[in-house]
């Protein structure tokens, strides 16, 4: 049988605010935390706009590091709600991408030909993140990185329900987190053509499933929960937010940049998830969409969404208020499934004016929808074409 | 308790400084470690390079190539190895891949940058400007280090299960378990495992000379190196060896292969035991991955059962 895993924390930063309960209320207000780009002058970029997140107070372990800053104060969310979970029988696996050099460390090195420091070297990489969190909540067991780009964190969540249910942790702190808002990544990704250029109006930029979007915007933010395997949780008296029920991934085996216009991984990672929480695709009351709002994904997971669910099923992305968090956007959309269950709110996709008859769904525009719901999946779809999907389910 | 399926190796590929079957050269006693041009500025000269990468067969499209950092062809070279003779489905291979140092950015925006310095500091506003017409457009997506894994994927046409795990050389280890327990639990029908490292360019030889501190290091090296995983009950290939997962320290691993091919790091475990399963039963001069190898300059925490062994090769209290 099956060792059930339970959230027993959780908790985020995100452009819409500093913690779960802000970005809630921010998403279901149908605020959008996306403008300007403040971090460095942007003015004369082909894309003057992003997610950034607002200033977040420093925390005392993050070395001046924003990313550091921003996991760090997530997994003190999580770790309030959940109780210590130190010890050896707990673990982490965190998605992250390969840090970036800042200007002037990429400065230094033309002028030098010098490497980084050992001390640079080490925040670049993307296993840091996981080192941070397991340093900062005293886990003593299996440690691991995933990095699958947008993916990432929703595979971390995944391998963490996977290392609970085969007995190697009893606890895992999953999560994710990215900050990809500075020069080069948006000069890069805007010359690839990924970016929106609403530069006239921001916070109408991401616009997912919408005949007139144009491409995703670059955002940032870190998303934690705390899994826990159910009967220790309720040994110890920890409160119980969901169940972490199914996980499912699949390879487009397409391009790097586009989905293939058949939805066939998006249905296949969904299929996946669904059986792996023993569910039929009536029993979900939600989904919270990939939903980038890019000319090729949305149409692509649309049409697999339609191929999996016969009925329809209320969808939505709030990557329309919050942009693209890239590696940390899975877990922080995981954890806004568990908001929608427990509230029985079901968060809006703003700037939806105009739904694309390619991207036919049971769309929830622009203000929530009140729906009482057991089950909801989010999906998590990444650049090389990995898939992650995710069921959180009421606990009962 | 249900028993757990047995799984077994079914097939290898290797791209290494001695060729894809390396196996003769070091018992021949050659080595593939020597100066290399690119290091000549540095205080460590000495690196294994894989001479070609010969992708023709692997490529859909020959100009793909341009899009794969080195990483990425090492890893599709090893994996389509591994693949030929594969005929099952492809919805159900799962691919599991380590990657170590990230191929970053080897130079490419090297002219970009330089325009976009103003004295002596980089400046956001010619980045926005100069920089940015000469900013190779496909860099950002080269250097995400999932790339080995969507390269495979795509060529090889790979759509089951998935991941690929960062952490140095524990990498490799990490996708190895997570393929194992895909296969025992029946995620998948088949695990494609992928190591893929490339420590030899200047750039790499720099960061592991910062990060040494000063101390001699061992020479640097690259491989690819794929091992095709099947449930025994279910195996379409000839099982090669058993492999499983031990909660107890495995047997002491000794690498020995590094003097010939370099410190390949993510690659390195994957490949001392593709070298151990090569060999055959007896051929006992490359043991497989040791429990806790340390990545370098890190200090993550790798716990027993990442101790993996050929079946062949248990130690007596292990049986």
């Amino acid at each position: 049988m099956k060792r059930r895993v339970v959230i027993t924390g959780m908790g985020m930063v995100t452009p819409l605010g500093a913690d779960l309960e802000q970005t809630w209320a921010a998403v279901c207000a149908g605020r959008s935390g996306i403008g300007p780009i403040t971090r460095f002058d942007a003015s004369d970029m082909p894309v003057t706009f992003a997610a950034e997140t607002e200033a977040v107070p420093v925390h005392p372990a993050d070395e001046g590091d924003l990313k550091l800053r921003l996991a760090l104060t997530a997994l003190d969310q999580a770790l309030a709600q959940s109780g210590s979970v130190d010890g050896p029988r707990t673990g982490v696996c965190m998605g992250s991408e390969i840090g970036r050099p800042s200007l002037e460390t990429l400065a230094e090195g033309l002028a030098s030909d010098a490497a980084p420091d050992a001390a640079t070297l080490a925040r670049l990489d993307p296993a840091a993140p996981s080192r941070w969190i397991a340093r900062a909540c005293g886990a003593e067991g299996p440690v691991s990185t995933v990095s699958t780009a947008c993916t990432s964190s929703s595979q971390a969540v995944g391998e963490g329900l996977l290392r609970i249910r085969r007995g190697d942790a009893d606890v895992m702190v999953v999560g994710g987190v990215d900050v990809l808002v500075d020069a080069l990544m948006v000069t890069g990704f805007a010359k690839l053509g990924a970016l929106s250029e609403r530069n006239e109006d921001p916070q109408a930029a991401s616009r997912p499933f919408d005949v007139d979007r144009d491409g995703f915007v670059l955002g940032e933010g870190a998303g934690i929960l705390v899994l826990e395997e159910r009967e220790q949780a309720l040994a110890r008296g920890a409160t119980v937010l969901a169940e972490l029920s199914g996980f499912g991934c699949s390879c487009n085996a397409y391009r790097i940049t586009d989905s293939p216009p058949d939805g066939r991984g998006a249905y296949q990672s969904m299929a996946a998830a669904l059986n792996d929480a023993g569910l039929v695709p009536s029993d979900i009351g939600y989904i919270n969409a990939h939903g980038t709002s890019t000319p090729m994904n949305d149409p692509s997971e649309a049409r697999g969404i339609r191929r999996l669910f016969e009925q329809p099923v209320a969808v939505s992305s709030t990557k329309s208020s919050m942009g693209h968090l890239v590696a940390a956007c899975g877990a922080v959309e995981a954890i806004l499934c568990v908001q929608a269950i427990r509230t029985g709110t079901l968060p809006p996709t703003i700037n939806l004016d105009r739904p694309d008859p390619d991207c036919a769904l049971d769309h929830i525009p622009h203000t929530p929808r009140t729906a009482e719901i057991d089950h909801a999946l989010t999906n998590a779809f990444g650049f090389g074409g990995s898939n992650g999907s995710l069921v959180v389910s009421r606990h009962g | 308790m249900a028993e757990v399926p047995q799984v077994v190796i079914t097939s290898l590929g290797l791209c290494t400084p001695l060729g894809r079957d390396p196996s003769g050269a070091l018992a021949r006693g050659e080595s593939a470690v020597r100066e290399q041009d690119e290091l000549s500025g540095l205080p460590h000269r000495t690196a294994a390079v894989v001479d070609k990468i010969d992708l023709r067969e692997a490529l859909k499209r020959r100009k793909d190539r341009k899009l794969m950092a080195r990483p990425s062809q090492l890893a599709l070279a090893a994996a389509a190895d591994a693949l030929t003779g594969w005929s099952g489905p492809t919805e159900t291979l799962g691919l599991f891949v380590g990657v170590g140092r990230e191929p970053g950015d080897d130079g490419e925006s090297e002219s970009a940058l330089v325009a976009a310095q103003v004295d002596g500091r980089l400046s956001e506003e010619a980045v926005a400007g100069p920089c940015r017409d000469l900013y190779p457009p496909l860099l950002p997506l080269k250097t995400l280090p999932n790339m080995a894994l969507a390269h495979v994927s795509i060529h090889l046409d790979v759509r089951g299960e998935n991941g690929t795990w960062c952490g140095g050389p524990a990498a490799g280890l990490a996708a190895l378990r997570a393929a194992i327990w895909a296969l025992e639990s029946g995620r998948c029908d088949g695990a494609l495992v992928v190591g893929a490292d490339s420590w030899t360019s200047a750039g790499a030889v720099r960061d592991l000379l910062r990060l040494s501190g000063g101390d001699p290091i061992c020479p640097p090296g690259e491989a690819g190196v794929a091992l095709l995983l099947e449930r025994a009950d279910k195996a379409i290939g000839t099982p090669l060896a058993e492999i499983g997962l031990s909660r107890r320290p495995g047997p002491r691993s000794e690498f020995a292969h590094r003097a010939a091919l370099g410190d390949c790091k993510a690659a390195d475990a994957l490949l001392a035991l593709a070298l151990r399963v090569g060999a055959g039963p007896g051929g006992a001069q490359f043991v497989a991955a040791e429990a806790g190898q340390p990545p370098v300059g890190v200090d993550l925490y790798i716990p027993p059962e990442f101790a993996c062994y050929p079946a062949h090769s248990m130690d007596a209290d292990d049986a």
